[in-house]
Order: C-alpha cells, then structure tokens, then sequence
C-alpha cells in the first residue's frame, strides 16, 4: 500500500531527472547526417529571382582583404541598399570548420573555398547553388573558372588566381649575373651558387608552416611526374611515391638543402618572409599571395617568380604553376540567396575585379580586369605561360597531402629520400 | 527497521522540495555538454560518417581495429602524447613543488615572485605559442640568439624543426605555462601542515631532508595526487598550443592526440574520429588509475 502523499524525496527527483535525461539523451542521438540544416533540400533549387535586399553574411579566409573588400561593399551597399558583413577566418581554421560553419546559412551566405578537398566536400554537401544559368558566369575567363566546375555544372567561381612558386628578388639575382630564370635544374643549382656566394640564402622556405611548406612541391614535381594528376593517381594507388619520378623529386630537395636558410626545418611563415623582405634572402618559396605581405614589410625591390625546372630543358613541359582558388559561391541555405548573388555579380564586374586585384596585389579570373599595380604588372605574363593548375590541391585526403608534402620536409632535414619516400607510402596505403 | 525507515523518510520531507531543483541546471548541463556527446560519439563510432552526407554506412568495429594496428599517424600521435606527457608531469611536478618550497612563505618577496611564477598561467594559449615561436625560431629567435652570443654555437638547434626533440620543446613551453598554477596548489598544501610537526622533529633531531621525506611528503600527498591527475589531463589537451606553434595540422613530430582526432575531423572522416575519440578517452581513463595505484597517492594511504 502506497502513501497518500508521497513526499518528493532526493530519491525519487535524481529518478526522475535520471530516466527524462536518458531518454532525452537517446533521442538526441539520431542517426549520423540527420542535423542537415536544409542545404539538402534547397540544392537542387535554383536562385529565386526575389528582390535583392537584406543583410549578406560574406564568409573568407583573406584577413589581408578586409579593406579591399569594404570599399567594394561601401560601393555595393550605395547601389543596393544591401549590407554585406565579412566573417573572416584565419586560413588554416577555414579550411578546418568552414562547412560545418556554413552549412546552416547562419554565415556564408556568400562563401568561398579553397580548390580541391574542401570545394569537393562542400559540392558533396549540397552547399553550393548552381550558377550555370547564370549571367556573372559569362564575366570571368572560361578556362579559369573549370575548377569550380563539377559534371556540366558551375557550382562556383574561382575568383583569384594565385601563381605558387617561389617569389624571387630581380636585384639580388641581377647581382648573382642571372640573366633571365634558369632552363634546367643544373641552371637552376648553378644559379643558387651564385646566390651563396654573394652572401645571401639563395631560397628562405618556411618549411616548419603547414601549407606554405607544401607550395615548393608543386613546380618540384610539375616536370618530374609522368602524369598531370599525379598526386590523384598516388591516392588511388596508380602511382606510388616510392617511384623512381618521387624520388628523384625528393633527392633534389636533398641537393637544395645548404640553399636554404639554415635550420630551415624549424622556421615559420614570417621570418621567411622577413628574410626575403629585408634582401638577405634571394628567393622566397611560397607563391605569389606573399608579394604584398612582403611589400608591407617594407621590400622596394622589383619581384617576378622563379620556378625550379627539375629536368633538362628540352624536356621541360611546365614554366611554373597557377592555381584558381577563393572559389565564390551562394550558399543554398542562405535566406538571402537573391541579395549573395547580386554581391558575387557586383565583384563580377570587371571594374570592381580589377579594384580588388590592385588593392591585393592578386590577379583575378575576371575577364577584362586591368592591373596597374606593379608587382601584377610583372607577373602578368605568367597568365600566358606554359603553367599546370597547382597539383598539390588534387588531394583529397588531407592525411595524405601532409604526408606527402612531409617527405620533403623530412629530406630537407636529414632523412634519406627513400626512407622519407617509404613513410609517407604507409600513411598512403593505410588511408586507402 | 521499519522505524529506521519512517524517521529517514521523516528527514527526507522536512527539507523543502524545491532545494532538490538545484542540481538541475548542472546535471542539464552535464547531460547536454557531456552524456549525450559521448553517446553520440560512441554512435558515431562504429559508423564510416564525413561528417556531413545524409548516407553512412555501419562499419563495425573497423575503426577501433584500424586505430590501433593500421594507422601510423594514430600511433604515432599516441607515443607523441605519451612522451609529452611523462616530460610534463615529471618536471612541472617538480619544479612545481621547488618553487612552492622556496616560496611558501608569506614574505613581500615571496608573494612578487609568486605572482611573476604564476602570471604565465594567465595568458591564453595562443599568446604562449606565439611568444615561443619568438624563442625557438631557429633564425631570429632568443634561444639562438642567446647561445650565440655566449659562445656555446655548437648547442643551437632547429627546436621545433628537429623531428627528434620537437615533442620536448613543446613539453617545456607547456611547463613553463602551468609550473606557476601548480606551484599555487602545492603552496596551500604546504601551508596547511602544523608548524608544530617541524618543530617537534627539530628537537628530535631529524634534519632538513628527513622533515621533508617523513612530514612534508607525506602531508602534501593530496596536493600531489591532485596536481599529477592534474597535469596529466592537462598535457592530453595541449592541443591549442600545439596548433599554436606547430601549425594546422602540425607535423607528424608535433602531432598529439586531441590534434589527431581534430586533424581526422578536418579530414572529413566523422565517425573515424568518434573512435579514435573513445580510445583517447579509454588511454586517460587507464593512465589516470595507473597513476594512482602505482604513486599510491591516495587518501588511504597518507
């Protein structure tokens, strides 16, 4: 027989709370993939054509862009009416959380992402909207906008295009007698000498930064591979970084090891790029997004880019690398998708590109953009060249990429190219 | 019996009903922040999940097997962690107690370097990275710099370049970090030992080391289990000064475990990260009983 009034002892609550917080704790497990925040069910709708007002959430990773962008999006909100709000992420922290970030359109209603792993995985994600149909895709140069294209559809649209080879100092080399960039690798190693002897490092490489440590690897392979997709055939086993093509790669690293600045294996992005910028280094080997840093720092040197040719010249097929990155996008979960798309046409506009590019230093995918700064005045020829789409952005698996890229890091710093070769082929084989 | 029981049950209703709301918020907060992430995880687990595809498939057990016999990445962040580890709890804990030793008394002096001890621990973890990254950088850096100019040029190193000693490197700047938040803990433990203890052994004759063996060690005891757990814990979540001088992802040399399961998180292998998660759970869980048996650093045994 039961009290008439039960009294609620501790007991009884710690019970109760007990069996309502399980049970809350089992629903709230639901399946993997069910916590989707509607980009699912807005992918395969086009853009509505709605009246283009709101507040438009601009998702990047170039913190060296902010005022750039906020004198386009001073210009864009006098026309529109719109506000456009920057979320800036550090690089290396966009490339980690951005999709998580962006799924549920509270940021990014424009977004951008790197080429390769994650522009994948955020097509895969129902993230992007299609922009086939529309106008602005017709603004930029076709060729250089194929990598924001999957299966016949525009999903986004590389907006820079960043050459990532090493940056060299024209005075420093005109010093060393250097007539014009090297043909070979034997012009190349020669050129270094010369470069050594006038008492400068020849390349400052901060091989201790991910990512900018991995730029190098892209013209040491571009020659030596026996495929243009090289690093997609490592992944999928048809190629295999213990070949004889890696290797030789990994030993020519080995060879440039006294060329770079001492410990090399130890420093960061910024005092490689103090080196370069205060002329006590000839070359730096990151890629072209480094110029204005290095002229903030105070460089007044002329720059152009240098890119090791690792086979004799006869069988050079590449003078360099480009890569089409800051890929824009509409996110298809943004409630504001008319007023995203009228901020991508607004940078669309050759006019506004060619302000953004002038105020970066970067060139853009834009077709009729005109560079009157400098250092893009140089460079520009490398639009015209002979250069591959930067292949270390053709892994998909991140594990890997390091890994790889690692190898030659690991040369750098006193392993031996085959055993270096052979470690990075079991993180290869075990990611499969 | 049944009076035992109708005088508890007595007791039980004279404390008012609504005091028993009180634990809600920290167990609704316990519950969201923790016994469902950990449920999900363990869910999460068993599945091959990117972390963002409405598809997935059931995998079984193959992420627990792969972690721990086919992924050098894996073990190698476990055998990073686990040196890194060991450095930290041997010299913050003793370096810890030094400094608690010569600073526990309550002298101006003693408060002023107590303080600059323990200002470290106050920092965020990505100012300490940032001011270690000054010192180890191995060409504008203080270290090198600093050996250079004593002459001792033979002992400059690529610190976190050196793939050998990267994981010490680290260790130290993390003591550096937290010596100060230690030596806090064992300062109280110290000041709650009776003075009457040291000035008994005194005129029994015991000298400065057998005070220490036989009064202070034993007392201090729960200050030391607290600050070895402590530490322990603390040197598996280095993770934000890891990311903070070695880089996103860091180099396999500076890889631990929280910046593995991050790194495989970014690598958009969701549910491959839940395992290696619950594994990483499981080592802390063993190392931290293991500690206690092996240091008998319990109450029983003071």
């Amino acid at each position: 027989m039961s009290d008439r009034h039960t009294p609620l002892t501790r007991r009884r609550l710690m019970q109760l709370a007990g069996t309502v917080g399980a049970g809350w704790a089992v629903a709230s497990c639901a399946g993997p993939g069910s916590s989707g925040g509607g980009a699912d069910e807005a992918r395969d709708e086009p853009i509505p054509t709605g009246p283009v007002e709101g507040e438009v959430s601009f998702a990047h990773w170039r913190a060296e862009d902010q005022a750039a962008f906020d004198q386009l999006i001073a210009a864009f909100r006098q026309e529109t009416g719109v506000t456009v709000r920057q979320d800036i992420s550090p690089s290396n922290d966009y490339q980690s959380t951005a999709l998580q970030r962006v799924r549920g359109g509270g940021v990014g209603d424009v977004l951008t992402a790197f080429r390769g792993a994650q522009f994948n995985d955020m097509v895969s994600a129902g993230v992007y909207s299609d922009l086939t149909d529309q106008d602005v895709v017709g603004q930029y140069d076709s060729q250089l906008i194929e990598v924001g294209r999957q299966d016949g559809t525009q999903w986004g649209l590389p907006y820079q295009v960043v050459f990532n080879m090493p940056v060299a100092n024209l005075d420093l080399l005109e010093r060393a007698g250097a007539t014009g960039a090297p043909q070979d690798w034997q012009g190349f190693l020669a050129l270094c000498e010369d470069l050594q002897a006038l008492g400068v490092v020849p390349i400052a490489w901060p091989a201790a930064a991910p990512g900018d440590a991995g730029q190098l690897l892209n013209a040491m392979v571009m020659n030596n591979a026996p495929a243009d997709d090289m690093f997609v055939q490592v992944e999928s086993g048809d190629l295999k970084v213990t070949d004889e093509w890696f290797l030789t790669t990994l030993r020519q690293y080995e060879q440039l090891r006294p060329f770079f600045q001492p410990r090399a294996t130890g420093t960061a992005v910024e005092p490689a790029q103090q080196l370069f910028a205060s002329g006590q280094a000839a070359m730096l080997a990151t890629g072209s997004y480094h110029i204005a840093p290095v002229r903030a720092l105070g460089a007044q040197f002329p720059m152009d880019l240098v890119a090791p040719i690792t086979v004799p010249a006869d069988q050079a097929k590449y003078e360099g690398i480009y890569n089409a990155t800051f890929i824009l996008g509409v996110n298809t979960a943004s409630d504001v998708r008319p007023a995203g798309l009228a901020w991508v046409e607004f940078l669309s506009r050759p006019e506004n590109a060619s302000a953004y590019a002038n105020a970066t230093a970067q060139h853009v995918t834009v077709s009729g953009a005109t560079y009157e700064n400098q250092d893009l005045e140089r460079t520009s020829p490398w639009l015209t060249r002979d250069t591959l789409l930067a292949p270390r952005f053709q892994f998909d698996d991140l594990d890997v990429r390091a890994a790889v890229e690692n190898a030659a890091v690991a040369v750098v710093g006193g392993t031996s190219p085959e055993q270096a070769a052979e470690e990075a082929q079991r993180v290869v084989d075990q990611a499969q | 019996m049944s009076r035992l029981r109708a005088r508890g049950r007595r007791r039980a209703s004279r404390i008012h009903p609504a005091l028993y709301l009180f634990p809600l918020p920290a167990l609704v907060l316990y519950v969201v922040f923790f016994a469902v992430p950990t449920l999900q995880a363990v869910q999460y687990s068993v599945t091959d999940w990117d972390g963002f595809s409405p598809d997935f498939a059931n995998v079984g057990i193959a992420n627990f097997r792969d972690a721990l016999t086919d992924d050098d990445l894996f073990r190698n962040a476990a055998t990073n962690n686990l040196k890194f580890m060991l450095v930290v709890v041997v010299l913050q804990t003793a370096f810890a107690l030094l400094l608690a030793l010569l600073l526990a008394r309550n002298s101006r002096g003693g408060i002023l370097l107590r303080a600059l001890f323990f200002f470290p621990t106050i920092l965020s973890s990505v100012s300490v990275a940032f001011i270690w990254k000054f010192v180890y950088d191995p060409n504008f850096g203080l270290g090198n710099r600093f050996l250079g100019a004593v002459g001792l040029d033979g002992l400059q190193s690529s610190y976190l370049g050196d793939d050998a000693a990267a994981i010490y490197w680290v260790a130290l700047s993390q003591v550096w970090f937290h010596v100060g938040q230690m030596m806090v803990l064992f300062i109280a433990g110290l000041q709650a030992v009776p003075r009457e203890l040291y000035e008994a052994s005194a005129i029994d004759g015991a000298g400065r080391w057998a005070q220490f063996r036989h009064i202070t060690w034993p007392m201090i005891a729960p200050a030391t289990t607290i600050v070895v757990a402590y530490t322990t814990i603390q040197s598996f979540r280095a993770f934000d000064l890891i990311l903070g001088l070695g880089g996103n992802p860091p180099r396999p040399s500076l890889d631990i475990l929280s910046t593995r399961i991050y790194a495989t998180f970014v690598n958009s292998e969701y549910g491959y990260a839940a395992a290696e998660s619950l594994l990483f759970m499981l080592l802390i869980a063993a190392i931290t009983v293991a500690q206690r048996q092996l240091l008998g650093l319990t109450r029983g045994s003071v």
